[in-house]
């Protein structure tokens, strides 16, 4: 028996180690390969999920500005610095937690103390800290490992002015995201680009010793400047909200203006609307109808009703513009000379289109009538005439190149598109939208329109934001007006202002004028032909008024609408022309345009104050501002109860006067104090502490001891507080005895 | 029916009686120093990754970064001396103790069986106050001295079934029956695994192998079908094909492995850098230490370290295949498979190739007995290698 290994043994040694060298190894090769090299990347992935913890550092968001640099909407952002006293490892941890953070946060180191020996896991040791602040707690916490520190980040949105601008400005949703308005057309500018912490965590979740955090420092956003203008934007909504209370307007009224030569928004308002603070809350009034649905209804109530709220009605809602439009009527028949300044029409207060007869609001006509005239009567039967001589080829070139077939492109979310005869227009098409109806247009594609009609025939691409600005007030962006195309000849532009001129100054729109001020008007009473009685009648209008001031040189176009005004006459001459009346009586001294009066004007202000009690206070208004006056409103009430001075009381053009709407409101009349023998000094002391108001007669300044010989109204009457007390002086006449 | 008769006698290490632990200096023969180089080398790269590997997990579970990394020491200074003692030890006293050495390693492992079960059900280790070690190291190690000493002493009986099966079935039957016993899954496989190993090195028939291959597909199936089995193996099967099923529970082992693997790339993300240890890895400084060297190391160093392991498997066989002795060249065979199959099993199962079987890298894993008898089986082949006609240098 041989002692040394046979060949079988040889050979399959030889075997096993082909088998485990060779094939073994070689697919171990194989498999690191495919997961080391093929697949590296997605295991790097994975890796990196698996470890670094990222820590999101949350962005300031950008404000919104006025053009004026007044902050419509602003962030803060605050920190609540808390401990977890259950987490702390050890006492050396403690000890630093409580060294460290008192270090940063200026706090009392006993009072860290004693929240950290509590045994729980929420202690908060310090609220609403800065940013700086709260990356230095957090830069602490990390670089020595600290995983009992929390920081809770809490930021919120103020818009400071609350409904203000609401439905322009819009919203940020609990995250912080922009979901409407402004806040979320630019929510990609204003978010800012938030920052991370990246930082290397074992299974446990605690840092790794021996690895350094990554920081990605946050971006804050950018902010926005707009061109709304506070002040026009106050007196906006401070009228629109009262004419919607006034005529118990039910769809809401909305409100432009537009500067004509740029197309930037100055002002833009929708009333009801909300606070953009607690956008969720609805109204009593609405809350109270949710409440009576079923149960299972009222949720989806209450979305819809919140909607309706957000909405803005100046470029969501598309409307029938009625009479307003015949401003773009007029424009295009200049413009493409169909008609003239020359031609005549006459209205029998109705007019034959096909077989369709068309009325005039005016039943019994307005005879014959010029261009102008038609314009200023609001004659339908006249544009009727004017359309069909136009032809539908004119009508839909001007229409189209008025920009009313499509989006204005206003940097808003939700703006809505036009509703138009796209093709086939018929004459009965054409004659109802000669003058407005049968047709839907955004109130932003009207002004827009309009404004082109009256600037000298140059179509402006509307636009609320002028620029975006840093975080260090340097401009990031800056946007200059868009000129979309020019749609008329300056000429045709320069005779439309003037026809609207003589609207304000002797036509329907009267009610808007303004004394000392030249403007240029159209009223509008819309049928709302969508949403017609069972028997076909029309129960609901849009009343409107459009006004391009000043006339001759326009500056800014406004557009007033309410819709659904439950008036008995819900005219735009009787319901919104007053209203912006009021509101340019206010907008053009503030835009530092002087008053140059005519004759007439002064003329009716003839000193003696007339009675407006019991007229709605726009009306009221309306009234006394051809009288020169200026008027205060005391109460929140739509009817005027009380006026001070009273009616006939005399008072000079310029002066003012207080209307109550609201009984308990009404100051008690006093008595007038007797000031006879009075010193000045003395008689200004019981006039001024009696709450009325003096004028002195006769005080010489040179002499020193005068006294009070006479006094209008006489002692012992009653007026209202504030009435001017005149008060004559003389030198005491016995003065010259003691001296001699 | 003729009744299977075996001539005991014939398996008493005759032979070897009169061998001595030293042989006579003028007899000994030169070890391969390639053989050692390889495996000092391997030995110092796994002590520097199993410190790499180690000094997170011992940070946390220990306290002391340093607690795996100085045991570990220990033992490889302990095992280094205990090679090159081996080396200079007359391998074939171990034929004159096999019967002894088996009928020892059945005790031991009857030992743990019986006294040493936890409150798992594991009766894995023996311990001796502070000290304990695995009985199935020892009894891997008794099963390629035994099966060795069988092969050479009835090599010309080898094809028949009496001498080439019975045997060798018997004890090792024995042996992983009582390993399984103590639930010790993976030891069992590697135990069936050397034993079968040998049988086929002796010369056992090849339709053994065959109808084997045939009663392990059996074994597959029973398993496959029996509840209780699929229990316990079912779910690592699961695992195996889709760590992802898993991912927090089964599979978690296996997809932070292939994660650890994976994100090394070419070149590593350098050494002591890597952060899956960071308690992502369950154990990495035992079966699971070779992801570390992945992730750390790159491609490029896992690569090394295969070679460096397939060339010290290479150089074994060789050494077995020269040796001028039949038992020599067997237990060389043995020890050297013995080395091969954990090294290929261990990198299979942290590649997610075969499912998980808490099989240890030899050299790299953490582990007194393992470190000491890996070490051991190496002077054994050294030992083998001065009886083998090489060129040594």
């Amino acid at each position: 028996m041989s002692k040394s290994p046979s060949a079988v043994i040889k050979t399959r040694i030889l075997l096993a180690c082909i088998a485990v060298c060779f094939v073994g190894f070689s697919i171990l090769f194989a498999r690191l390969f495919q997961l080391m090299i093929l697949d590296s990347e997605e295991y790097q992935r994975q890796a990196a999920e698996n470890q670094l913890k990222v820590t999101t550092i949350a962005a300031n968001r950008g404000s919104i500005y006025d053009r004026n640099g007044n902050k419509l909407a602003m962030s803060t952002t605050a920190w609540t610095v808390c401990v977890s006293p259950k987490e702390i490892k050890n006492e050396n941890e403690k000890a630093l937690i409580i060294s460290g953070l008192s270090e940063i946060l200026g706090t009392n180191q006993d009072y860290i103390r004693e929240k950290c020996e509590r045994n729980n896991y929420y202690q908060v040791i310090k609220t609403r800290i800065g940013k700086d602040l709260a990356e230095e707690v957090t830069a602490f916490a990390s670089n020595n490992g600290i995983k009992a520190i929390y920081l809770q980040e809490d930021v919120s949105r103020k818009y400071p002015y609350e409904n203000f601008a609401s439905t322009v400005i819009g919203f940020v949703n609990d995250e912080n995201i922009g979901a409407y308005g402004l806040e979320s057309f630019y929510n990609g500018i204003l978010s800012g680009t938030a920052g991370k912490l990246v930082s290397a965590k074992d299974s446990w979740g605690q840092d790794m010793p021996f690895e350094h955090d990554e920081l990605y420092s946050s971006e804050d956003g950018n902010s926005i400047q707009t061109t709304l203008d506070e002040g026009i934007q106050y007196f906006v909504e401070k009228h629109l909200e009262l004419a919607v209370k006034e005529h118990s307007v039910r769809e809401r009224g909305a409100c432009i203006v537009m500067d004509v030569n740029t197309g930037a928004i100055l002002a833009m308002a929708t009333k009801g609307d909300f606070d953009p603070n607690a956008h969720t809350v609805l109204p009593e009034s609405v809350k109270e109808e949710i409440l009576k649905l079923p149960e299972d209804e009222q949720g989806e109530a209450t979305l819809q009703a919140q909607y309706a709220m957000w909405r803005n009605k100046t470029i969501s809602d598309p409307y029938e513009p009625g009479s307003v439009f015949k401003i773009i009527t007029l424009a295009a028949a200049l413009d493409s000379n169909t008609s003239t300044l020359g031609d005549h029409f006459t209205c029998i207060g109705y007019a034959n289109v096909a077989d369709r007869k068309i009325s005039c609001w005016q039943n019994r006509g307005h005879g014959d009538q010029t261009l102008a005239d038609a314009v200023q009567n609001s004659c339908n039967p006249a544009f009727i005439e004017i359309g069909l001589r136009m032809g539908v080829e004119n009508f839909e070139n001007y229409f189209e190149a008025f920009g009313l077939t499509e989006k204005t492109g206003i940097d808003l979310p939700g703006e809505a598109t036009s509703i138009y005869y796209s093709d086939g227009m018929t004459e009965i098409n054409l004659a109802s939208s000669s003058f407005g109806q049968t047709f839907k247009v955004t109130p932003i594609q009207l002004v827009t329109a309009v404004s082109a009609a009256v600037n000298g025939g140059n179509l402006y691409k509307p636009y609320v934001v002028s620029k975006v600005i840093s975080e260090d007030g340097s401009i990031v962006e800056e946007y200059e007006p868009t000129l979309v195309r020019q749609v008329i000849s300056e000429e045709t532009s320069k005779t439309v202002r003037e026809i609207l001129e003589t609207v304000v100054s002797d036509g329907s729109g009267r009610t808007a004028a303004v004394p000392g001020y030249k403007i240029g008007g159209k009223t509008g009473t819309s049928e709302k032909l969508d949403k017609v009685s069972e028997e076909g009648e029309v129960e609901n209008y849009v009343s409107s008024f459009l006004a391009v001031a000043p006339a001759y040189d326009p500056q800014i176009v406004v557009l007033l609408l309410l819709d659904e005004a439950q008036m008995e006459n819900p005219y735009g001459s009787v319901v919104a022309a007053p209203v912006v009346g009021a509101m340019l009586a206010d907008i053009l001294p503030y835009m530092g345009i002087e008053p140059n009066y005519t004759e007439a004007e002064l003329e009716a202000m003839t000193g003696k104050v007339k009675d407006v009690t019991g007229q709605l206070v726009h009306d009221a208004m309306t009234t006394l501002r051809i009288q020169g006056y200026s008027v205060t409103v005391v109460g929140e009430g739509t009817t005027v109860v009380a006026q001070s001075p009273e009616a006939k009381s005399l008072l000079d053009a310029g002066g003012t006067i207080t209307l109550y709407t609201d009984e308990s409101l009404i100051p008690k009349e006093i008595e007038v104090p007797n000031v006879e023998g009075m010193s000045v000094t003395e008689v200004n002391n019981a006039i001024i502490g009696a709450g009325l108001r003096l004028k002195l007669i006769g005080v010489s300044e040179s002499a020193t001891d005068q006294v009070a010989y006479s006094q209008t109204p006489a002692a012992g009457e009653k007026v209202m507080p504030g009435t001017i007390i005149e008060v004559s002086f003389t030198i005491n006449t016995e003065e010259p005895e003691e001296n001699g | 029916m003729k009744a299977i008769t075996i001539d005991l006698e014939s398996f008493i290490p005759v032979s070897a009686a009169k061998e001595r632990i030293f042989e006579p200096k003028h007899r000994r023969g030169k070890i391969d120093v390639t053989f050692l180089v390889l495996v000092l080398i391997l030995l110092t790269f796994g002590l520097v990754m199993l410190f790499s590997a180690s000094y997170a997990f011992a940070f946390y579970n220990e306290g002391n970064s340093f607690y795996y990394i100085e045991r570990q020491l220990f033992f490889a200074v302990a095992g280094v001396a205990a090679m090159l003692f081996v080396s200079q030890v007359n391998y074939k006293i171990l034929q004159k103790y096999s019967l002894l050495l088996f009928a020892g390693s059945v005790a031991l492992l009857l030992i743990a069986d019986i006294f040493m079960r936890d409150q798992y059900g594991f009766a894995r280790w023996i311990y001796i106050g502070s000290f304990s070690f695995q009985p199935s190291e020892i009894a891997k190690f008794a099963i390629i001295v035994l099966f060795a000493h069988f092969a050479a002493t009835n090599a010309d009986k080898m094809q028949t079934f009496k001498y080439g099966v019975l045997p060798f079935g018997i004890c090792l039957g024995t042996v992983a029956l009582l390993v399984i016993l103590s639930r010790h899954l993976s030891g069992t496989i590697i135990i069936l695994a050397l034993g079968i190993a040998m049988m086929w090195f002796g010369g056992t028939k090849m339709r053994y192998f065959a109808m084997l291959v045939g009663a392990g597909a059996a074994a597959v199936v029973i398993v496959l079908v029996v509840p209780a089995f699929m229990e316990y193996a079912g779910d690592r099967v699961t695992t195996w094909l889709d760590p992802y099923s898993d991912p927090l529970g089964e599979g978690f082992q296996t997809i932070q492995s292939l994660i650890a693997i994976g994100s090394g790339g070419l070149w590593g993300t350098g050494l002591g850098n890597s952060r899956q240890k960071y308690l992502y890895i369950p154990e990495p400084q035992n079966d699971f230490i070779f992801p570390v060297v992945c992730e750390e190391l790159g491609f490029i160093g896992a690569s090394l370290i295969l070679i460096l392991f397939a060339l010290l498997i290479f150089r074994g066989y060789f050494i077995a295949m020269h040796c001028s002795d039949k038992f020599g060249a067997l237990l060389a065979a043995g020890c050297i498979t013995h080395i091969g199959l954990q090294v290929v099993l261990n990198i299979a199962v942290v590649t997610g190739t075969i499912p998980n079987t808490g099989i240890s890298l030899p050299l790299f894993s953490y582990g007194g007995t393992a470190l000491l008898m890996t070490l051991g089986e190496m002077g054994v082949v050294l030992s083998v290698s001065k009886k083998s006609a090489i060129k040594k240098n």
